[in-house]
């Protein structure tokens, strides 16, 4: 149903086995709460209306014989009949009355289902939405977003409909097949063994297509990878198509795979599409013979004309629930499968929770305190031998210790992977140190709550991360009481307020999906915006600049001088001339600081910086 | 729905025959009861054996045929599926060639995508649902009414009440659940937007303190989607509760009435068997219809957004005049392009992009443009290539309208290195040959040596080396060099280098350049680039600012006269001139 990525089909089975269903169905029987009760009362109403569906037939039988019974007393008596109260009409009202109960209990059970499965699922959703707080930074950088929100979205719509309909059906079906064949047994055993043959035979082909069309489901979803990779890439890469006149032959490589894409969709298709015709065949194949075999019966006197319409009533009843069985069973699997990653994720190992209790209020008491907060910070930070591993066996800093100074601009400079941007994640607690403390104003980051921690600072990333809304909501992100006016002051600051004004409904404008309506270069000033409204302690800027050039980077840079004054900072930057005033410079290289000093020292020392920052003048010599 | 019939037109046989098939199904559907009812009503009464053995036969044959029309229609639908399915995005690709850069930012990437896949794909769908599902609904109200009415017109009649009775009921529900679906969907969205957020933004999240108030967001939409979701399935589960009690009040309806009848000769006591069955079959038909149906407000949605698609009249199309007569002056003139005092707005904005540049790039020289972000650069690259349209003035390529040339003969001359360095998956040599088809491996060689490529060598499988979609086993740098390469390898009079060099390290930035004086003596240079490093040497430099230029000449007038190109050149080299005082 949702936009994704890639094309679904709504037949795509996959035959997923869940690792311990037991335990899944266990779990999941707690996770209902009081809806458990409603469960229980749906069981008991499906109990009788099972009993009063199997029962039915048996009475539309009584009525026909009687029926039947009663015009031909009135043939050979010459006279005509007419149903009246007794004994016929009386017996077509407890018929009616069996059918009205039916119909009742039916209308109950399913309008008690419509909700039970959905406020299932919301009951995990908002667990999910409770957990995703409390899981550490490593699960959101090891886990790919489209995996995890198909988890929270697929999965979960999978579950419920399985629990919605699938569930009563497969009750229903159960209590059905059971009593249906104990009535045609009961009736006749031959014509039941007969219909059983056939019925096997169904079950059978409905397993030689489930696993037929399996094979051709995946063949499809070969070719449309195919076709979706390369429809990616040629709308990604249609300037370059155009530069190169190259349509055509584009064009006829995506006829190639849409082609191929048709061929493998026609067989998946037809065998999806035929799987029901066929087992109705099946099906329709052994009424035919049932009906000669009973017509023999109802000559021979074995059977009555109520019991033989009877008969094929069951007939109806009890094989569609057999044959889909099949599927039933598959599609149950693949939802508890489901429902087992769920759990999964709700088991994800957590952060350790903050050091005082009642964080509650506090998270969002911390965040009008915040400017306060700030004030009092006075903003030094020290690191004190600190140890630090993505895995705890494989440590990528082994000791680092340094202090800044309240008010101090401090540069990270390095190559990828040397560890800047995990110095920032320490600093923030994104991931706790394996040794080592790490102090703001004396006091152990480790002791605080990360509330207060993180009120103390204000963050630019290269990732810029904006939500579906206004270009106002955004900037107020960290501060939604702020006004306009400050809004629009923090923009102007970042050099955003030009741009911003240019746009059809200026502030009010709507950053939808990828917010393809701005530049990721103006994405980056909304940012900073947003962190200039917040006013914060510390500053960090972890390629804050990247995707801006360098005029704009310099007007920037102004404002975040004077934003910079007074606050400590960490800035990330691969651009030197942006840190060449920092007031320390650190060059990190796998996970140590091998130089520090500020530009002049290190420049003097002819270290690796002095290298590094030569490089960028060589080319003005030549 | 007119797009939908356009592509079905060609197929209208194989259409006609699918649902022809279909009917074969449905009737065979409706003969077995009759066949059942005929075998209780003369079998039971003459105790001929014969006779049931006969209508057994005949039963079979029913479904036999029966069983084959249904299976020969899902194959008619299966193929009919594919071959919609492959016109439509055959269709929507060859369209969206045609797109200037604006029309296709008009839609976006992400969008054309969904549009090319996931709607198609749903269309597919629904047309196949709609031949197999709601197109036999009709005959299968009719017939079965039909048959009714040949065992007694009371019944007859009796079945048309209760078939008017359950399309009502249908009716009503389908227009509160599309409304529903509709809203469904819309939420469905919205909650994977929210989860999204929440999984790409938890460092800003966590940063901001915001990390309640986003619980409290996705909470609100969790909720808002079960709520919704409840409601349509309350919706249905009174559908289909409301439906199978009319069924049963009908078959008991059908044996107080149809004892009456049947006493009164008018009809036989195994008909009743038949007409329960009738209308049991058209209950179950109308509901399924009527869960396609409920199904098709989000097809017609698709349907619009592809219509969207091919209804789009490209802004740009080629100029009539042909291309040999340009042929001929295009060696005598010097000039490669020249700017005359073009002015560009999007379509949508309200301000110029760029305003009133006028300037000429001659052969054998380099301009050079440099400038701020959102200044224009990229877009003034981009009118030399026509992806977008003048609005003022005139863009000239070899002394041509570019508005008067033919797209292909236009790009023919010019090479490009777009700025986001693009590669297609496949080989390396599969990207080089993007700008010259029939290239041999030498010349790929030299070619790769001038673009400072040189690592392609100590790869292992050399030119022949696999490239992923988008370029991403390559680093930024590679990408970059590679993309050069590909354009180097296309003979052009201009070459344009959309900010090519900003993934390079200075070293392998300066090589390139000098590489590329000797490669391009012959042709007319343009770089866009932001590090002034970069375009030092250029015979000319366009400063642009906010769409205009701010100055025009070499570096050192420019230092001289332009304080927006002062300003560029400050500040990055400002650590530059204070390692010279030291």
């Amino acid at each position: 149903m949702a936009e994704n990525e890639t094309i679904q089909y709504s037949d795509d089975m996959d035959l997923e086995i869940p690792s311990d269903a037991g335990m899944t169905v266990k779990r999941l029987w707690r996770s209902m709460g009081r809806q458990r009760v409603r469960l229980v009362i749906v069981t008991v109403s499906v109990i009788f209306y099972t009993i009063l569906s199997v029962a039915a037939p048996v009475y539309s039988a009584k009525i026909v014989d009687l029926l039947f019974q009663e015009i031909r007393a009135a043939v050979s008596g010459e006279r005509t009949f007419r149903v009246t109260w007794d004994p016929v009409g009386r017996e077509i009202m407890v018929l009616l009355l069996i059918y009205t109960v039916t119909g009742i209990l039916y209308t109950f059970q399913s309008f008690l289902m419509a909700s039970f499965a959905e406020r299932l699922s919301l009951e995990l959703r908002t667990k999910i939405s409770r957990k995703l707080d409390r899981l550490p930074l490593s699960f959101f950088d090891n886990h790919k977003t489209g995996e995890v929100l198909s988890r929270v979205t697929n999965d979960l719509d999978k579950m419920s409909e399985v629990m919605q309909t699938g569930l009563l059906k497969l009750f229903t079906a159960v209590g059905m097949v059971v009593g249906s064949l104990i009535m045609m047994f009961r009736f006749h055993i031959g014509l039941t063994l007969v219909f059983l043959v056939f019925t096997l035979l169904s079950m059978v082909s409905t397993r030689f297509f489930a696993g037929k069309t399996l094979r051709y489901a995946a063949r499809r979803q070969q070719a449309v990878s195919r076709v979706t990779g390369q429809v990616e890439e040629s709308y990604s890469g249609r300037a370059v198509i155009k530069a190169f006149n190259r349509e055509e032959r584009s064009a006829a490589d995506m006829r190639e795979a849409v082609e191929e894409l048709a061929e493998t969709s026609r067989k998946a298709d037809f065998m999806m599409n035929a799987v029901n015709p066929f087992i109705r065949l099946v099906n329709r194949l052994g009424q035919a013979v049932i009906a000669v075999f009973a017509g023999k019966l109802l000559i021979d006197g074995v059977l009555s004309v109520g019991v033989f319409q009877a008969f094929f009533q069951y007939v109806y009843q009890a094989s569609e629930p057999l044959t889909e069985a099949a599927y039933m069973i598959n599609s149950l699997q693949s939802s508890i499968a489901s429902v087992e990653r769920i759990f999964q994720l709700l088991d994800e190992e957590e952060i350790k929770p903050d050091p005082r209790q009642g964080t509650g209020n506090e998270a969002e008491t911390s965040v009008i305190k915040n400017a306060s907060a700030a004030a009092m910070t006075e903003g030094r930070v020290e690191f004190r031998h600190v140890k630090f591993g993505y895995s705890p066996d494989k440590l990528l800093m082994n000791d680092i210790s340094f202090t800044a100074q309240p008010g101090q601009k401090i540069a990270i400079v390095g190559t990828t992977g040397a560890g800047k941007t995990t110095l920032i994640n320490l600093l923030m607690r994104f991931y706790d140190v394996n040794g080592g403390q790490i102090l703001l104003d004396g006091r152990d980051t480790a002791d605080m709550t990360y509330g207060e921690l993180r009120s103390n600072f204000g963050m630019v990333l290269q990732d810029t991360w904006l939500f579906d809304g206004t270009i106002a909501e955004n900037i107020a992100y960290g501060r939604p009481d702020a006004s306009r006016e400050e809004i629009i002051a923090a923009a102007k600051a970042a050099r955003a307020d030009f741009f911003i004004r240019t746009l059809p409904q200026g502030y009010d404008t709507r950053l939808s999906g990828d917010a393809e309506n701005i530049s990721a270069g103006q994405r980056q000033l909304l940012t900073i915006a947003r962190v200039m409204l917040c006013d914060p302690a510390v500053l960090i800027l972890d390629e804050a600049t990247s995707s801006v050039d360098t005029r704009t980077e310099m007007e920037i840079g102004k404002a975040m001088n004077e934003l910079m004054k007074g606050r400590t900072s960490f800035v990330i930057a691969h651009r030197l001339s942006t840190i060449v005033d920092a007031d320390l410079i650190f060059v990190m290289r796998n996970g140590d600081i091998i130089e520090q000093g500020n530009h002049r020292e290190l420049l003097k020392s002819g270290g690796a910086y002095a290298e590094l920052y030569n490089s960028q003048f060589e080319s003005t010599d030549q | 729905m007119k797009t939908v019939f356009r592509f079905l037109k060609p197929y209208r046989r194989l259409c006609a025959f699918a649902i022809l098939a279909m009917l074969l199904d449905v009737a065979g559907g409706l003969l077995v009861p009759k066949l059942t009812a005929d075998m209780i009503n003369i079998g039971v009464e003459s105790g001929n054996l014969d006779y049931i053995i006969g209508k057994g036969i005949a039963m079979l044959a029913v479904t036999i045929l029966a069983g084959a029309g249904a299976l020969l229609g899902s194959w008619l639908c299966a193929d009919l599926s594919a071959k919609l399915g492959r016109d439509m995005r055959n269709a929507v690709y060859e369209k969206s060639l045609t797109f200037s850069a604006h029309d296709f930012s008009r839609f976006g990437t992400g969008s054309m995508i969904t549009r090319t896949l996931n709607d198609i794909n749903i269309i597919q769908q629904s047309v196949v649902w709609c031949i197999q599902m709601v197109l036999p609904v009709p005959a299968v109200c009719v017939m079965g009414v039909a048959m009714a009415f040949a065992i007694d017109t009371a019944m007859g009649f009796l079945l048309i009440g209760v078939t008017a009775l359950i399309i009502v009921l249908a009716l009503i529900v389908t227009r509160r659940a599309s409304e529903i679906f509709g809203r469904l969907q819309q939420l469905l969205d919205r909650m994977n937007v929210v989860l999204r957020e929440n999984l790409t933004g938890v460092r800003v999240i966590r940063a901001f303190r915001k990390e309640k108030d986003e619980e409290k967001r996705m909470r609100k939409s969790f909720e808002d989607y079960a709520e919704t979701s409840i409601s349509a399935n309350l919706l249905f589960a009174g559908l289909e509760s409301t439906a199978f009690f009319v069924i049963n009040i009908c078959i008991v309806v059908i044996l107080w009435l149809g004892g009456d009848r049947i006493g009164a000769g008018y009809m036989e006591i195994g008909d009743i068997t038949a007409l329960t069955e009738y209308s049991i079959l058209i209950l179950f038909y109308i509901i399924m219809a009527q869960m396609v149906i409920i199904l098709l407000p989000r097809a017609r949605v698709c349907i619009r957004r592809i219509q969207e698609v091919l209804e789009t009249e490209p802004d740009i199309c080629d100029g009539k005049n042909g291309a040999g007569e340009i042929g001929l002056s295009a060696h005598a003139e010097d000039i490669i392009v020249r700017f005359d005092h073009v002015s560009f707005r999007f379509p949508d904005a309200d301000g110029y992009a760029l305003s009133d540049l006028d300037f000429i790039c001659r052969r054998g020289e380099t301009t050079a443009v440099i400038g701020g972000t959102g200044c224009g650069k990229s877009t003034l690259a981009q009118l030399i290539l026509r992806f977008h349209d003048v609005t003022e003035g005139s863009v000239e390529v070899s002394s041509m309208d570019v508005r008067d040339m033919t797209q292909e003969e236009l790009r023919s001359r010019i090479a490009y290195v777009p700025q986001k360095a693009w590669l297609f998956s496949g080989t390396i040599a599969d990207n080089l040959r993007y700008g010259n088809e029939g290239a041999s491996e030498e010349e790929m060689r030299r070619v790769l040596s001038v673009a400072q490529a040189d690592f392609v060598s100590s790869l292992a499988n050399g030119l022949d080396a696999h490239v992923a979609q988008g370029g991403t086993n390559f680093s930024g740098g590679q990408k970059q060099r590679l993309s050069i390469a590909r354009a180097l390898m296309k003979k052009a009079d201009l070459y344009i280098f959309d900010d090519s060099f900003s993934a390079l390290d200075f070293k392998t930035d300066a090589a390139l350049r000098k590489a590329l004086k000797q490669e391009m003596a012959d042709a007319a240079a343009l770089i866009i680039a932001q590090r002034i490093n970069t375009i030092l040497n250029a015979d000319q430099i366009i400063v642009l600012d906010e769409g205009r230029i701010a100055g025009i000449g070499r570096h050192e007038e420019l230092m001289e006269k332009c304080s927006i190109y002062r300003d560029i050149a400050r500040s990055q080299m400002k650590g530059g001139t204070s390692h010279g005082r030291e």
